[in-house]
Order: structure tokens, then C-alpha cells, then sequence
């Protein structure tokens, strides 16, 4: 009698036991997570937040708006952090600004509709008159108003590639992958972007005269 | 070089993005012409009127935080499913207040045809060795585009020489790895030269090779252990893209004879290799 007794007292401290483990094993893994999550978003924070100001200039450059630019930038930052684990690369400020570039775009498309309608075909735009010399263009150069209004008077597209280019300093391919066009494209662009921006400058500095 | 061509290559002259033998015809050109080197200087002085006269709008300090806290709030949102809808629901509510034209289902739908392209580029570009097959698309767009570009912006070959023996050593100076080169006049593909390219993220080797009047351009690079060896053609735009792998590189012929001829040329290339 006392052999099954010994038995069965046993099994239930085994039972005892292992339910106290699975309990201690599932707060483990609570805490666990947690703690993977926060590791997740500090090296997150890390690799993204220093390109917190491209990210804003970009999106303020597009959408010619602070607001909206900080709405954007908020959500860009949101949607990176959901892919964040499938990022693999090196490249975090041309990644973060694809999103951004995405995200403004579609706040574009969804509320200004019309901002996106002033594009361009790089066919149907031939080179107009060149009116302006290189002298009056440095003479103005530092007159950050004038350029300014002049950029902000461009197409999105070619607000875009100039900030993407002169402010970032980005690379061709870079500007490719952000604006999502063939490499090829990205010289034509900036070719057009600058002559279109001459012509407004020009407009602009004959009109103040 | 004449006008035309100056002033489509210019801006890439001016950024720095060109190769140097073609730089080099650019700046011939612009000693020699007056309303070019006129236009050049004007594009010059934009550059620097954007560099100096554009404002660079900096991130306002609260922007940061809200960022952070919004970051906070999504990583507790993943603790719990429930919480996760409800704190996505009211960040969503908040943009549709503040945004009545952004309804909350497109938004949804919009992010994952984000997430989706994202996930596209992000796997292309960062993560070429775990490269699923799909994804040779978008290899050959990058192939047909560095195929056509050759032809267009007269920047063929680096070295030109129909030797193998000139070929191979310029570009094993100029690369990390030695890629095989063979002339194969005798079988009716006569090396015209070598040229490095930049693909799939790395600098490559471009042989050219010709077959009658066409142009053949195979695009060589090491092969990462696990990648798939069956070869595989791909016909784009008019394009035969033919790709094979052997242990030590990955090939990618690219060209607009038939299909027929760049079967043909594989043979011969790989007859002609060394084996390993």
C-alpha cells in the first residue's frame, strides 16, 4: 500500500511542478517579447532618426506645407518601423525617403489632386528661350526668397529631384530607387528641372526689375 | 560629340555621373562651343543658387517627439491584437478628422500596395544573395537598361580589343574577381571589348561580343553559393536575356539577335571556358 501512495504523491508534485514551470516559462516570454520589441525600436531609432530632418525637408519640399509635412513624416516613420525587420541595407536615409517620397504622394494624390496634374512630358517640353546668364543667376544666388518661390512654382516631380540631388547630395542611382524611375531618366530630369527653373528665375528677376 | 548630345549628357557631366571617356568628349566639346559651355555655366550657377539660396527645412523639435511617441505607441499596439486595431483605428480617426478626404479603407489598401512595392525594392536592392526567382524581372529591367545604355551613349567598352589577353587583365585590375574571357571569332562571335557595369548592386564585367551587325553584351559576376544553376531566358521588348551560373560566376547575356543565336553563343562561351 504504501509503494502506490509514495507513487501518486509523486506525480502530483510532477504535475505540481510543471505547471508552475509553464507558468513561469509564459511570463519569461511576455517579458521576452517586450523586450525584443524595445531592442527592435531602439535599433530602429538608431539607423532612422538621424535622417529625421531629410525625411522632413523632403517632405516639406513636396508638399509646400508644414503641417502636412509633419503628418507625413509622423506616418512615413510609422510605416518604416512596420518593415523595419525586412530592411537589410545600408542605405537608411534613401529607404526612409522612399517612404516619405510614398506617403506624400499619396496625400497628394488623395487631397491635392491638382498639385500632381502640373507634371511634365519630358517629349513635349522643348528648351525655351534662354534669357538669363550665368552671371545674373550667381548675382541672385543668395537671395534665398527668390529661389525658394521659384523652386516651389516647379512641378512636384522636379522640386523632387532638386532637392533630392542639391540638399541630400544623393547619387543618380539613389535618386532613382526614391523616385522610383530608370536611372537613365534621372539625368533628363534634372536636365529639365534646371531649365525649367532658369526660365522662372528669369521671369522673376526680369519682373523685379 | 556634337550640340545634341552635349546638352543630354551635360547635367550628367556637371553631377559627376558620367564615365570619364565620355567627360572627357564633354569637355572637348565645350572648349570648342561657345553656346554649350554658355548653357553649362548657367546649369553650374543653378547648382550652386540651390545649394546656397534653397532652405533646407530642418525638423522642428517637436516633430522628433511626436515621432518617438507615435513609435512608443506602435510598440505597445503589438503586445495585444485588440489594442493593436483600437490605437490604429484612432491614429486613422485622428488623419481622417484632420483629413476628411483620407478614408480610413484606401489608406489600409494603400499601405500594403506600399508595403508590397517597399518589400520589392528592399528585397532587390539590399538583399541580392536571398534573391527569389520573381525578382529576375527585375534583374532584366536593370540588364535590358545597361544593355540599351551601351549601345545609345556611345560608351560601348572601356577597353577595346578583340585580344582576350588585353580584355581579361584590364578588368581584373578593375574588379574584385577575375572574369573568364574568351574571343570566339572562329565561331562567329568576334570580342570587341570590356566594359564595367554596375548591377545587382556590385560592380560586374561587360564583355561585348558581336554577331553580324548586333551586339552581345554578357554581364559576368561571382555566383553566390546557393544560387539556382538551371539556365533560364527571358524575352523583354524585343530583348533575348539568356542566364546560366557555373561554380564560380553568374552570366547574363543580353542582346537583340534570336533566340537561336544566343543558345548558340552560350555553347561556345561555355565549350570555350575553362571548366572548374
Amino acid at each position: 500500500m504504501a509503494l502506490p501512495l509514495k507513487a501518486a504523491h509523486a506525480s502530483e508534485t510532477e504535475d505540481f511542478e510543471s505547471s508552475r514551470n509553464i507558468v513561469k516559462f509564459t511570463v519569461f516570454k511576455g517579458s521576452d517579447q517586450n523586450h525584443a520589441q524595445k531592442a527592435e525600436l531602439a535599433s530602429f531609432e538608431e539607423a532612422l532618426l538621424p535622417h529625421l530632418d531629410a525625411a522632413h525637408n523632403l517632405a516639406r519640399w513636396l508638399l509646400r506645407n508644414e503641417q502636412d509635412a509633419q503628418d507625413v513624416v509622423q506616418e512615413a516613420y510609422l510605416r518604416a518601423f512596420k518593415s523595419f525587420s525586412g530592411f537589410h541595407g545600408s542605405n537608411g536615409r534613401a529607404w526612409l525617403l522612399t517612404i516619405v517620397r510614398n506617403t506624400s504622394y499619396t496625400l497628394l494624390k488623395k487631397n491635392r489632386a491638382a498639385d500632381l496634374t502640373t507634371t511634365f512630358d519630358e517629349e513635349i517640353h522643348a528648351p525655351g528661350h534662354e534669357s538669363v546668364s550665368p552671371a545674373t543667376i550667381l548675382e541672385n544666388s543668395e537671395n534665398a526668397e527668390l529661389i525658394r518661390e521659384a523652386m516651389d512654382e516647379l512641378p512636384v516631380q522636379f522640386r523632387e529631384i532638386l532637392v533630392l540631388r542639391h540638399l541630400e547630395g544623393l547619387s543618380y542611382k539613389e535618386i532613382a530607387d526614391i523616385a522610383q524611375i530608370p536611372p537613365g531618366t534621372v539625368m533628363s530630369r534634372l536636365s529639365r528641372a534646371r531649365t525649367e527653373l532658369k526660365e522662372y528665375l528669369a521671369a522673376r528677376i526680369s519682373k523685379d526689375k | 560629340m556634337n550640340c545634341e548630345e552635349a546638352t543630354k549628357l551635360m547635367d550628367g557631366y556637371l553631377d559627376g555621373e558620367l564615365d570619364p571617356m565620355t567627360s572627357q568628349k564633354i569637355e572637348q566639346h565645350l572648349r570648342d562651343c561657345r553656346k554649350c559651355e554658355q548653357a553649362y555655366e548657367a546649369h553650374t550657377a543653378l547648382t550652386h543658387a540651390i545649394s546656397r539660396g534653397a532652405p533646407y527645412y530642418k525638423a522642428p523639435a517637436e516633430l522628433r517627439q511626436r515621432v518617438q511617441s507615435s513609435l512608443r505607441d506602435a510598440v505597445g499596439v503589438r503586445a495585444s491584437r485588440s489594442a493593436a486595431r483600437e490605437n490604429h483605428a484612432s491614429l486613422t480617426s485622428r488623419w481622417a478628422k484632420r483629413r476628411p478626404v483620407l478614408p480610413e479603407i484606401p489608406w489600409n489598401w494603400l499601405a500594403l500596395a506600399a508595403a508590397i512595392i517597399l518589400a520589392a525594392i528592399v528585397a532587390s536592392s539590399f538583399l541580392p544573395r536571398l534573391r527569389p526567382p520573381t525578382s529576375d524581372q527585375f534583374l532584366a529591367t536593370q540588364l535590358i537598361a545597361s544593355h540599351v545604355r551601351s549601345l545609345m551613349a556611345d560608351h560601348l567598352t572601356d577597353v577595346a580589343s578583340s585580344d582576350q589577353h588585353t580584355v581579361k587583365p584590364w578588368l581584373d585590375t578593375k574588379l574584385d574577381f577575375a572574369p573568364p574571357v574568351v574571343d570566339l571569332s572562329s565561331e562567329g562571335f568576334p570580342l570587341i571589348g570590356g566594359r564595367l557595369d554596375y548591377l545587382d548592386n556590385r560592380p560586374v564585367a561587360a564583355l561585348v561580343y558581336g554577331r553580324r551587325k548586333h551586339f552581345i553584351n554578357l554581364f559576368v559576376w561571382p555566383a553566390a553559393s546557393d544560387e539556382a544553376k538551371a539556365p533560364k531566358t527571358i524575352t523583354r521588348e524585343g530583348y533575348q536575356l539568356l542566364h546560366w551560373a557555373d561554380s564560380d560566376f553568374n552570366y547574363w547575356a543580353v542582346s537583340d539577335v534570336n533566340v537561336n543565336d544566343i543558345q548558340l553563343f552560350k555553347q561556345q562561351f561555355e565549350t570555350r571556358t575553362p571548366r572548374h
